[in-house]
């Protein structure tokens, strides 16, 4: 027997950054998990001006779970930084619900669904697809150039206050491959 | 190979024999105590949990019906094919208007329970419980509630007590810790 998604339930899979992810959306659709990839980036950090500095978007949000997901395949003395963004996020908004999947964790999945070659393929930097970089949009220095929140904080605030918990921004592509 | 050689790939023994049997005893008094005077449907879920079920439904002191079911996993030989879960071995009969309790050798991600309970819950069972063997929380990425617990493990790859590796190690009589060398090389 198979369960049958319903007419026009398929997905069209996005641009995944990282073979990882692709990997993770294969296995929800397996289990019938509804996903969405990347839907939300959360401010975490303002400049003086109030522009957003740095952003945080969660690779998977699951709409019936009322959960987001984070993936990294980085090996693990190497995930300060996206630790720290998630410290950030989880104070911002504590409201929502984001589970960050480590490198061991995704590894321990691999490994019992019999597909631990694969992972060994996508550990750390391997797996990962460097993103088209749009001119203008980031510069070298790997410094973060967002788009401002739809609503920012005060100017004055050099780390403020999320304007609105579903606040958009763009995310640069050195800030992509960062938090990965 | 003897089970001898399967356990000198166990790193260590995290649940003995006895301790298993002590806790099996205890959930099986707790179930009957709930369903007293209500006759119950277990569903387990092959293939792991077969020995968990076997000493579980000896341990009920109230009416037992037994059914079992096996869904595809994901990485198995069907997922290129579907994409899908697919059952490769449904109910036998209906469980409409029964109690029934899911048992299950181990919970982790929690996806294949999660679309188990919304598979039977459309079976129109008058209740749905489940009670599982081992925990591990870490690993969860569905939330469900767990009846019934035997023990909650730290995360670690575990074998035995009807929990496999490659399909083998399931007729260990204890819940050990695999070393991480038998697999370290598999693909």
């Amino acid at each position: 027997v198979t369960i049958e998604r319903a007419p026009g339930e398929a997905r069209e899979r996005p641009a995944f950054a990282h073979a990882s992810e692709a990997e993770m959306a294969r296995i929800l659709d397996f289990y019938d998990v509804r996903w969405e990839y990347e839907p939300t980036t959360f401010p975490i950090l303002w400049n003086l001006e109030g522009d957003v500095v740095e952003s945080f978007a969660p690779d998977f949000f699951l709409p019936d779970l009322g959960l987001y997901l984070e993936l990294t395949t980085l090996k693990q003395r190497l995930v300060r930084k996206k630790n720290r963004k998630l410290r950030r996020l989880r104070e911002l908004y504590p409201d929502i619900r984001v589970k960050l999947f480590y490198a061991r964790d995704f590894r321990a999945i691999m490994l019992k669904y019999g597909k631990l070659a694969l992972v060994d393929s996508l550990s750390g930097t391997l797996g990962q697809v460097t993103p088209e970089r749009e001119p203008g949009e980031a510069d070298t220095s790997g410094a973060v150039v967002a788009a401002p929140a739809a609503d920012p904080p005060a100017p004055a605030a050099s780390v403020g206050p999320p304007a609105t918990s579903a606040a958009h921004s763009t995310t640069s592509p050195e800030e992509a491959i960062a938090a990965r | 190979m003897t089970t001898a050689d399967l356990d000198s790939d166990v790193a260590e023994v995290l649940l003995s024999e006895e301790r298993i049997q002590a806790r099996v005893a205890e959930l099986g008094a707790q179930i009957s105590l709930d369903y007293a005077g209500h006759p119950l449907t277990l569903v387990s879920v092959l293939k792991g949990s077969l020995p968990f079920m076997a000493d579980l439904m000896r341990s009920l002191s109230v009416p037992v019906r037994i059914d079992l079911m096996e869904v595809s996993s994901y990485g198995g030989a069907t997922t290129e094919s579907s994409g899908l879960v697919r059952i490769l071995k449904d109910l036998s009969s209906s469980i409409e208007g029964e109690d029934v309790l899911i048992v299950e050798d181990i919970i982790d991600t929690g996806l294949t329970l999660n679309y188990l309970v919304r598979y039977l819950r459309g079976k129109r069972p008058a209740s749905l419980r489940i009670c599982t063997l081992l925990d591990k929380p870490a690993r969860r990425l569905v939330e469900i509630d767990v009846e019934y617990t035997g023990f909650t493990i730290p995360d670690q790859f575990v074998v035995g007590y009807g929990l496999d590796y490659g399909e083998l190690y399931r007729n260990l009589r204890y819940v050990g810790v695999l070393k991480p060398e038998v697999y370290a090389n598999a693909g």
